[in-house]
């Protein structure tokens, strides 16, 4: 009996085997998914027996997904990841499939955020991957204490005294507009793609004056990622950056690490909750790719809860998927828990290109504590910023 | 006699003193990245200048751990690129000097306007159409791409060493010419013996170049990342996800790269002297 | 060229009819009169242009026009259930390859005629009753008389491919509407004529501000980073080459060391300790020089110098390296008969040295200059042309114009706006080197050492 079985069983292997198309697929990712990317792939071949797949790993970080594709599409790979911010550019140039089999399981799966940073003007343009390129505060909790960090004031003070200073990067348009987010101002997209920022208006001038007393404060200093992950809990207490810097700064604090949503500033007396942008890293399949539909089932298997759940396990990255991102494990992570608190306060980045040269300049201004017309500036900023 | 010994001595003395400070100006960026080389904490920045501890494991893990960054192989490929492109602009570079040096012809001054006017285009401009010319040939993301890049340019830098040859007495030649030697020989035999600082000066100038450029490697090499040359490795190391975690091995993967660029030119040194020597053949 | 055109036409008129025939036929001339490994490699030139244009250029010649009819097109597939996309054509590669393809075509114009050439002076040696020469003897002349052919050939070709044909590419490109907006492979872009130019020089008052500010401190910038690094790096070669200096050679290894480093490795290292946590500010706070830290790149001032002096802890290695060579070289007699003269060192370093290094290296330092102006490294990689200002399109008071051009189109792919800037630039920058350069001595009188 069991060796009709196995005869049985070979026959119909081989039987697959003649009938299964040989599918060669090119996949991107950053270098340190490759490996976690080689394991998702062949998992979603063994799920796949129909097809003969062979996988090609190409090592091409999300930042420069879109350089390398505009180069040369030909060569760019099937399937790939890039971040929310280059979707316009990418949907401009007919880089990206339309997401239209099994739309509405994959909008119901993922959480309404990373859903609408992979669309433009209605179309889905992308599976969601992770949810966590946002940013929230960390903390020294030998210095601040679970009130301090509620409000911009309360870390001052605190720090103040404790003669320890605060990170931010002002210079850094992606961090500098939590204040004018948060004092509700608009940064999107109209109807035609152009730019629209209204950091000019009354509310950004008031946000402004709130940056200007910040930088002013003998707390305060600027630096990047590295300084934040160097100097916290030495010359720093505190400090807003994301994730990936969470397994440096919870190693360098030990139990005092702490981390949260953004504080909330004083805007005329009142307390304003300061606001930022929630970011995705989305799977794009492209147009010119020779087996779409294919190139869309791996796509949406590296992207499903599963995938999602090892990508966090392996290498930390918060879901977008809803179901991953509700499991013990994710709630139990200080940062992804603080980044879902921020991303309350989170609007989806809508930016174009020709955005991050001024803010950064009118960062640098604050940074370098100008005493400029603070109208002025911005509204320099704002003409600069909506340009082209 | 007695005096002029004297003064010569506090000259020398002050030679050697300013040598000395303006050496340590130099190498402060060097002890800079040595101790950050060395050092046993994480991070691209420290409050503190000093390091707490130090280690030998930047260096060992750039072998052992290259499971991210295979180092090893990347600083195969460049050097095995950097040889061929600095044997092939060498000879390329000294080729087109001597012709504009000594021979004459009818078009000699126009190429040499052309050239020095081709030089002032952005190189980075014709990347891409570089890239597709490549690739029309087949010669996408190869070595051998990198290297005719790399050497590309040749016809373009040759102005130091025409300068050069342009002070080589013409007697030479001349002897030479009513020897039977051919314009051939001249070159092999004659111009390029007497010529060595500046052969040194050029080899070395086109070795160090594929160490450093991480802009074209990027265009020509995209995904494979078997091919990439260290430099566009390491530039991958400091990116924001990889900087804590390997910011120290960066800075050790930088000793090492400069270690065959100091010793090729400790090694061409000893031409320079030998440029000395043959002054007196010239004259 | 009139003459050369007529005598070629009539010496055809009066060749045999191989001649003529090698019109069409390429080589015909040639293997007529006995020389058939010449006409073998003429009649080879022929069939792979042939073959060249038949299955790969004249596809991409014949869209040159338009630069492209169809984009990219969207299906709905009801079977599949996705929009399908129908291959259109790529501006770009058409653009590219067209380009490639005309300077064939030229090139194989130039051999056709070399051809004609050819079976002329056959025919004529034939009549003559003179023997053909074979084609080893022709090889030979490529050693000798025609040496500076051989020579120039390999470097030439590559010239050709690596830079004349990627710059006609870019200055074409700057004539059409190759942005953001139009990318392929999902749009086209087409020939628009001179709007681009248009655009920078009067339409936009913001991109006109930038750019001449921008064009005034690279300038600024080419002019200080050449003279600081000739100035410094000739004293520290003298230095180094006196005769009473010991050890010369561990000297120059000792400023050679940092230059090994690569540049993006030691700019990254000096712009983090310039900044105001890093460990130049906390070295100066700790020695107590300073209360606060200084803002050496958010300072337009403090930034600018900051450039031109690290430039010059890269660049003064270099130097002193090229200079010592030529130094060395110096021919001795010429030390001699100055000291018998009773000639002092201050005025041997100036009736001599001098002299004899500019003449050398003045043709160097126009293209350290033009170097400079395109110096992309140290820019880019210290400040990224920070620090920012409101008052510039996309563009930092350090920015030379070459990191501007390559932000516009690596940042905002504005192809066209960047080729617009980049042709300005390199016309003018061009004249004037050519100026200089043939005005300078040592290429007029480039014999004088000789």
């Amino acid at each position: 009996m069991k060796k009709v079985l196995c005869a049985l069983l070979a026959l119909a292997l081989l039987g697959s085997a003649a009938l299964a198309e040989e599918i060669s697929l090119k996949v991107w990712g950053s270098q340190e998914d490759q490996e976690l990317l080689a394991e998702l792939c062949e998992a979603f071949a063994a799920e796949h027996p129909e097809n003969e797949w062979t996988f090609t790993y190409g090592v091409v970080g999300e930042a420069d997904a879109k350089t390398r594709y505009l180069e040369d599409p030909a060569a760019a790979a099937d399937v790939f990841s890039y971040p929310d911010d280059q979707i316009i550019d990418l949907v401009n140039a007919d880089a990206l499939y339309e997401v239209t089999r099994d739309l509405d399981a994959i909008v119901a799966a993922n959480t309404p955020g990373s859903i609408q940073a992979a669309s433009v003007n209605g179309v889905l343009y992308g599976y969601p991957m992770t949810a966590d390129n946002g940013y929230f505060l960390y903390y020294d909790k030998s210095v601040l204490t679970e009130e301090d960090v509620q409000t911009l004031d309360g870390i001052l003070a605190a720090a103040n005294a404790a003669g320890k200073q605060v990170q931010m990067d002002i210079s850094n348009g992606w961090y500098l507009a939590s204040f004018f987010l948060g004092n509700g101002c608009t940064l999107g997209l109209d109807e035609d793609g152009r730019q629209v920022c209204d950091f000019n208006s009354p509310a950004g001038l008031a946000a402004a004056e709130a940056v200007r007393a910040f930088c002013n404060d003998p707390a305060f200093t600027p630096g990047d990622d590295s300084f934040l992950m160097g100097a916290i809990g030495d010359s720093v207490c505190a400090g807003v950056s994301g994730t990936w810097c969470a397994e440096a700064i919870s190693e360098k604090l030990g139990e005092n690490y702490g981390a949260c949503k953004l504080p909330t500033f004083t805007v005329d007396g009142e307390q304003v909750q300061m606001g930022s942008f929630l970011g995705c890293k989305i799977l794009g399949v492209n147009t010119q790719t020779a087996h779409p539909v294919e190139a869309m089932m791996l796509a949406e298997y590296l992207t499903s809860e599963e995938a999602q759940v090892r990508r966090f396990e392996v290498r930390g990255y918060g879901p977008s998927n809803i179901a991953a991102a509700s499991s013990e494990a994710v709630a139990a992570d200080p940062a992804l828990s603080a980044l879902a608190a921020q991303s309350a306060y989170a609007i989806s980045q809508q930016v174009l290109a020709g955005f991050w040269t001024p803010a950064e300049a009118l960062g640098a201004e604050f940074e370098a504590h100008s005493t400029a017309d603070l109208q002025g500036l911005l509204d320099q900023f704002v003409a600069q910023a909506t340009e082209g | 006699m007695k005096m002029a010994s004297g003064r010569r001595r506090r000259l020398s003395f002050l030679l050697h003193a300013l040598l000395a400070a303006l050496a340590l100006l130099w190498m402060i960026p060097v002890f800079w990245l040595l101790l950050s080389s060395f050092r046993a904490e994480p991070g691209a920045y420290t409050p503190y200048l000093w390091p707490k501890g130090f280690t030998l494991d930047n260096y060992a893990r750039l072998f052992t751990d290259t499971r991210l960054f295979n180092f090893p192989r990347w600083f195969g490929n460049t050097l095995l690129v950097a040889v061929c492109s600095c044997l092939i602009t060498t000879v390329l570079t000294l080729m087109v000097a001597y012709v504009y040096s000594r021979l004459r012809f009818k078009s000699r001054r126009a190429l040499m306007n052309a050239s020095l006017v081709l030089g002032m285009f952005p190189g980075f401009m014709s990347m891409i159409a570089i890239y597709h010319f490549l690739k029309a040939v087949g010669l996408d993301q190869t070595l051998l791409a990198l290297i005719l890049v790399y050497s590309g340019g040749a016809a373009l830098n040759y102005h130091i060493a025409k300068g050069f040859f342009d002070t080589i007495p013409k007697a030479l030649d001349e002897a030479a010419t009513l020897d039977g030697a051919s314009k051939s020989v001249i070159f092999w035999r004659i111009i390029l013996p007497n010529a060595r600082p500046i052969v040194v000066n050029t080899a070395i100038n086109a070795f160090i170049a594929p160490w450093c450029d991480f802009i074209f490697v990027s265009v020509i090499m995209k995904d494979n990342y078997d091919n990439y040359t260290v430099a566009k490795g390491l530039y991958t190391m400091v990116d924001k996800a990889n900087i804590y975690d390997w910011y120290t091995a960066f800075c050790a993967a930088a000793v090492l790269i400069a270690v065959p660029i100091v010793l090729l030119f400790i090694r061409l040194q000893s031409f320079y002297v030998s440029g000395v020597t043959s002054g007196s053949v010239k004259g | 060229m009139q003459k050369a055109k007529q005598c070629l036409l009539r010496r055809l008129r009066e060749a045999d009819a191989s001649a003529r025939l090698s019109c069409a036929v390429m080589g015909l001339g040639c293997l007529r009169h006995g020389q058939v490994a010449k006409g073998l490699l003429y009649l080879a030139a022929e069939g792979l242009f042939i073959a060249y244009m038949a299955c790969f250029g004249g596809r991409y010649l014949a869209k040159f026009g338009t630069l492209g009819d169809t984009a990219q097109a969207r299906v709905w597939s009801e079977e599949l259930q996705i929009y399908q996309r129908i291959p259109g054509d790529n501006s770009m590669l058409i653009l590219l390859y067209s380009v490639l393809s005309i300077a064939l075509c030229v090139l194989f114009v130039v051999i056709w005629r070399m051809n004609l050439l050819s079976a002329c002076r056959a025919c004529e040696r034939a009549r003559a009753g003179e023997k053909q020469p074979s084609l080893r003897v022709e090889a030979r002349a490529l050693l000798d008389e025609r040496f500076h052919v051989t020579l120039l050939s390999a470097p030439m070709v590559s010239l050709l491919l690596f830079t004349v044909l990627p710059i006609v590419f870019m200055v074409l490109i700057a004539f059409t509407n190759f942005d953001a907006d139009h990318q392929p492979p999902g749009s086209l872009f087409t020939w628009t004529g001179m709007t681009n130019v248009t655009d920078v020089f009067l339409g936009n008052a913001v991109k006109t501000r930038t750019f001449f500010g921008i064009f005034g401190w690279t300038m600024v910038w080419a002019v200080l980073a050449t003279f600081t690094n000739y100035i410094f790096g000739l004293l520290l070669a003298v230095v180094i080459n006196n005769k009473l200096v010991k050890a010369k050679k561990t000297w120059r290894t000792l400023f050679i060391i940092p230059v090994a480093i690569p540049q993006f490795v030691s700019l990254l290292l000096i712009s983090r300790a310039l900044e105001p946590s890093g460990a130049i500010n906390v070295a100066l706070m700790e020695l107590g020089w300073i209360d606060a830290p200084l803002p050496f790149l958010l300072d337009e001032r403090l930034a600018r110098m900051a450039v031109v002096v690290i430039n010059m802890w890269i660049g003064i290695p270099y130097t002193m390296m090229t200079f010592s060579g030529v130094l060395m070289n110096i021919p001795s007699e010429l030390y001699e008969s100055a000291e018998m003269d009773g000639a002092g060192p201050v005025r041997r370093f100036f009736s001599i040295t001098l002299p004899y290094m500019v003449f050398v290296t003045t043709p160097q330092t126009i293209t350290t200059f033009v170097a400079n102006i395109n110096n992309f490294n140290v820019i880019y990689l210290l400040t990224a042309g920070g620090p920012f200002s409101l008052d510039y399109y996309q563009a930092g008071k350090t920015d030379l114009l070459v990191t501007w051009l390559y932000k516009l189109t690596v940042d905002h792919h504005d192809y066209a706006l960047a080729s617009t800037i980049g042709i300005f630039i390199f016309m003018l920058v061009s004249l004037c080197s050519l100026a200089v350069y043939n005005r300078s001595r040592a290429v007029r009188k480039e014999d004088m050492f000789q």
